[in-house]
């Protein structure tokens, strides 16, 4: 499309007037666009930019999946410097997929897309229902051949139909009396092409309703304890912008157990690790100590609970020593190396008002051992654990919006030390208090879902696939053979020809010649 | 479990595949300086070179049995998975696909056995990479233990491996190419063969036509073909493409060094066999064939991937770099299918995507994994 638009009558000069040049209209530019975007080459340069961003997207870290990351390259800790993140952040290039310029990409394809797919549909429309054509000057082309055979022409012809039935057919008599056959295949590539690129459509669609109706949560549960499938029942959601709250299902599910074991001769690599979960849904048990294991989760009323993280969740104990009771509550830790850490606020306080704020960091060694004064972790199985405690008292920020491990202690607000075994208590500012390492249960991270329209999704990869195989492997052809009385017998001219994958058509016409060549009883290659 | 003697035995036998390769490499590129190919693709050799072929081609099978029975003893060795847990394998059944596709496509299917060198030498090249990340045996993390690692990363593996064959002919077309137009601009005797009718054309508004005779290329002259290259340039690029490429993903200069000049080598064995290359429009006919036979495998394998990702981590794409490593190189790839068939992109162009596409592939499969490490979960285990 290299036409130039026609340009609008000039307007008349005033004299001495603007030597600017003509600015095309809206419609016109309207017009220039909509050609711009229809070409193929428009096409291919989207497709370069859509790479190119998730290149960008593939070594510059991405807010939605590793947020730490991102932070850190922000702060200057970690990345090529503030500056350079400053830059990032204006082009939202810590969120590639969400930024709007992505969008206006993926918009621009589409509508690309939609340009170059409407006038194919007609064309396609139109040449499907077209019988093949009669052929002209059969000689001239490339694939060509002429036979003889000892019956006569209707029955030539009639005997090359039978070996072309796959194709469709035509026969058509011309003006001198030569009767022709025309055949023509190979309708599925462009049929296969229109499919594969109205699939992306059906694939908008699918990825549209999941994410606009679905719902993402995420929970921890502590071995012995429930969740309930409520909105408060999370720790952390992302519901899409249609979800609808009353939808939750409010079941309860219980974590029953939690067990995990290790590789012998890997002991830090996790062989499997299972939860064992009872559903309870308006009062009845309806799912007992059902497993749910990475790979497999667990489907309830269109819920899916995912196994994703696990951990240990030392239960501790803090009380005065005239015995009343100040905090008992599982610390749910994570894993750092052969270490589980963890922390947990065991009083608020009011800093203002002299109430200092308490909290507790947590160390636990699974299977500890002290060889030459150096403590080692043996096996990440709790075979022999020790609970590390070490309790806070002062302006520990408590009070700001950050996660607690990344606050930053201070050493002089470190009031006592102990390292427990399970059942064991320390007195601790200056016997003051009394923490105890009461049990040592697990605690188990799921992510819990519910997302319609993944069906559009899977149709939409089979649609592609249906449409891909066949616009590339599929290949029209049309072929003619002709049939003229001589004498007794008569002679067929067979020719062919191939818009694409010529090779392949070159073996497929030696084929068809030698199949008609075989019907007609005649030698080859006469 | 874990069987460390049999760990052993499948190590000792990936060293003598890997040597049996090179040996067979070597000889296929003396075979290819004993043929001549005419327009036709038509290749003839002299008694020396049907010879060597022979000896090279016999050391290819028997390697590749040798290669096949290292990769079952790994998956055995480590508990009797599938072999390809941790990049080490993945990168070992890759090349074991890679000569398998040259031997049964390239070779037996579309008797260009003379290439066969170059697809051996991307052979060799990953069986390389694959001893730089070599790990112990070991069993699965529970992530991988699906019946999906068999689906969805077999697929890629096969279509990777065409991928890298296709390369290899891309970039043989646009060197005979080159020389090709060069020679034809110097003596205006014969263009480029691209151009020709010969390639798998798309259809011309015109309608049904004729199709032009091939024209006509003679190897009458294959010392003009090697004098329009550069005998420096050859070289000297791909090495320092791949010593920059190893060194900034392994941080290696040694290894670095040694993948330069292995690469530095294969150019310099691709300007000296110019002139017995096929023409240019059948190499470009070739790759495009390849690519467009893997494109549809490697759809299916993000397909089976999303899946997979929805089974286990109950998202079916999260734009994780790994996926959208996979994203790019499939868009590239589309573009490369797509420029094929488009006026004005056909050609050196369209090849030109195609080596962008692989480059893609090859991010996606070692950088991303080994670069933007700590980002994924299954970094440096895939």
């Amino acid at each position: 499309m290299t036409e130039t638009l026609p340009r609008e009558p000039q307007a008349e000069q005033a004299p001495g007037g603007s030597w600017l040049p003509d600015i095309p209209g809206p419609w016109e530019t309207a017009v220039m666009a909509w050609r711009w975007l229809r070409r193929m080459s428009t096409a291919l340069v989207l497709l370069f930019a859509l790479a190119t961003a998730a290149v960008l997207a593939t070594f510059v870290p991405q807010e939605p999946v590793i947020a730490r990351t991102v932070d850190s390259w922000r702060t200057g800790v970690a990345g090529p410097g503030q500056g350079w993140a400053r830059l990032f952040d204006a082009l939202s290039l810590f969120d590639v997929f969400g930024s709007w310029w992505f969008m206006a990409l993926v918009a621009l394809l589409l509508i690309s897309l939609t340009g170059c797919l409407v006038p194919r549909y007609a064309a396609f429309w139109k040449a499907a229902r077209c019988q093949p054509p009669a052929g002209r000057n059969l000689d001239r082309l490339t694939h060509h051949e002429v036979m003889r055979a000892g019956i006569d022409a209707e029955a030539a012809l009639a005997a090359a139909e039978r070996v072309l039935r796959r194709y469709r057919r035509r026969r058509t008599e011309a003006a001198d009396g030569t009767r022709q056959l025309a055949v023509e295949r190979g309708h599925w590539r462009e049929a296969g092409s229109l499919l594969f690129h109205t699939a992306f459509y059906v694939l908008l669609v699918g990825v549209v309703i999941v994410h606009a109706f679905g719902w993402t949560g995420q929970v921890n549960v502590v071995e012995g304890d429930a969740f309930t499938d409520t909105t408060l029942g999370y720790q952390a959601q992302s519901p899409g912008r249609f979800w609808d709250a009353a939808k939750h299902r409010g079941f309860t599910a219980h974590l029953d157990d939690f067990d995990v074991s290790y590789y012998r001769q890997q002991p830090f690599v996790p062989s499997a690790f299972v939860s064992r979960v009872t559903i309870e849904d308006q009062g009845r048990e309806v799912i007992r100590e059902a497993p749910v294991r990475v790979n497999h989760p667990l489907i309830y009323r269109g819920m899916k609970i995912y196994q994703a993280r696990f951990g240990f969740a030392p239960e501790l104990v803090m009380r005065t020593t005239d015995g009343v009771e100040l905090f008992r509550a599982p610390v749910l830790l994570t894993q750092s190396g052969p270490f589980w850490l963890g922390r947990e606020k065991v009083a608020p306080g009011n800093p203002a008002k002299g109430m200092p704020q308490i909290g507790v960091d947590l160390a636990l060694l699974p299977d500890a051992s002290i060889v030459d004064g150096q403590i080692r972790v043996n096996s990440p199985e709790a075979r022999n654990p020790r609970l590390a405690v070490s309790l806070y008292a002062g302006d520990l920020g408590l009070t700001q919006p950050a996660p607690l491990p990344s606050l930053d202690w201070a050493e002089r607000d470190l009031v006592g030390q102990a390292m427990l075994r399970p059942g064991g208590s320390a007195e601790m500012v200056n016997g003051n208090l009394i923490v105890e390492f009461a049990s040592l249960p697990m605690w188990s991270g799921f992510q819990v879902s519910h997302r319609p329209g993944l069906g559009i999704l899977l149709l939409a990869g089979i649609l592609i696939l249906a449409g891909l195989v066949p616009s590339l492997y599929s290949y029209r052809r049309r072929m003619w053979v002709e049939a003229r009385q001589r004498g007794d017998g008569c002679e067929v001219v067979l020719a062919g020809v191939a818009l694409q994958r010529k090779p392949a058509f070159a073996e497929e016409f030696q084929r068809i010649r030698d199949q008609i060549a075989a019907a007609l009883h005649t030698p080859r290659g006469d | 479990m874990v069987d460390p003697q049999l760990a052993q035995y499948s190590n000792t036998l990936f060293n003598v595949a890997f040597l049996a390769y090179i040996v067979a490499m070597v000889c296929y590129f003396f075979r290819l300086a004993f043929t001549r190919v005419s327009a036709e693709g038509v290749a003839a050799s002299t008694t020396a070179g049907t010879r060597i072929g022979w000896l090279a081609t016999g050391l290819a099978v028997s390697g590749w049995g040798v290669h096949l029975a290292s990769v079952v003893t790994r998956g055995l060795a480590a508990g009797g998975r599938v072999p390809w847990g941790n990049m080490y394998e993945y990168a070992s059944t890759m090349a074991l696909l890679v000569v398998a596709v040259g031997l049964v496509v390239v070779q037996r299917r579309l008797s260009y056995g003379h290439l066969m060198g170059f697809v051996l030498a991307a052979a060799v090249l990953m069986m390389t990479s694959a001893l730089m990340l070599f790990a112990e045996a070991g069993p699965l993390v529970p992530a991988l233990q699906s019946y999906w690692i068999k689906i969805h990363t077999s697929a890629a593996m096969v279509a990777s491996a065409i991928f890298i064959v296709g390369f290899a002919m891309t970039a043989l077309y646009l060197v005979k190419d080159t020389a090709e137009r060069r020679v034809a601009a110097s003596s205006a005797y014969s263009g480029s063969t691209v151009g020709a009718g010969a390639i798998d054309a798309e259809p011309r508004p015109q309608g049904y036509e004729a199709e032009a005779d091939l024209m006509e290329v003679e190897i009458t002259s294959p010392l003009a073909q090697r004098q329009a290259l550069s005998p420096v340039l050859f070289p000297v690029v791909p090495g320092l493409v791949v010593a920059l490429f190893t060194l900034l993903v392994w941080r290696a200069p040694a290894a670095a060094v040694i993948a330069g000049s292995v690469a530095a080598l294969l150019g310099t064995v691709s300007w000296y066999a110019v002139p017995y290359l096929p023409p240019a429009a059948k190499l470009d006919n070739l790759a495009y064939r390849t690519i467009a036979f893997a494109f549809p495998i490697w759809t299916f394998a993000i397909m089976a991937g999303a899946i997979w990702a929805e089974e286990a981590w109950g998202r079916y794409w999260g734009w994780d770099p790994k996926e959208t490593g996979s994203f790019f190189t499939w868009v590239l790839y589309a573009a490369y299918l797509h420029a094929r068939s488009t006026h004005g992109w056909r050609g050196r162009r369209a090849a030109w995507i195609g080596v962008t596409a692989f480059v893609a592939l090859m991010v996606t499969f070692y950088a991303v994994n080994l670069f933007v490490v700590g980002l994924h979960s299954y970094a440096g285990i895939s």
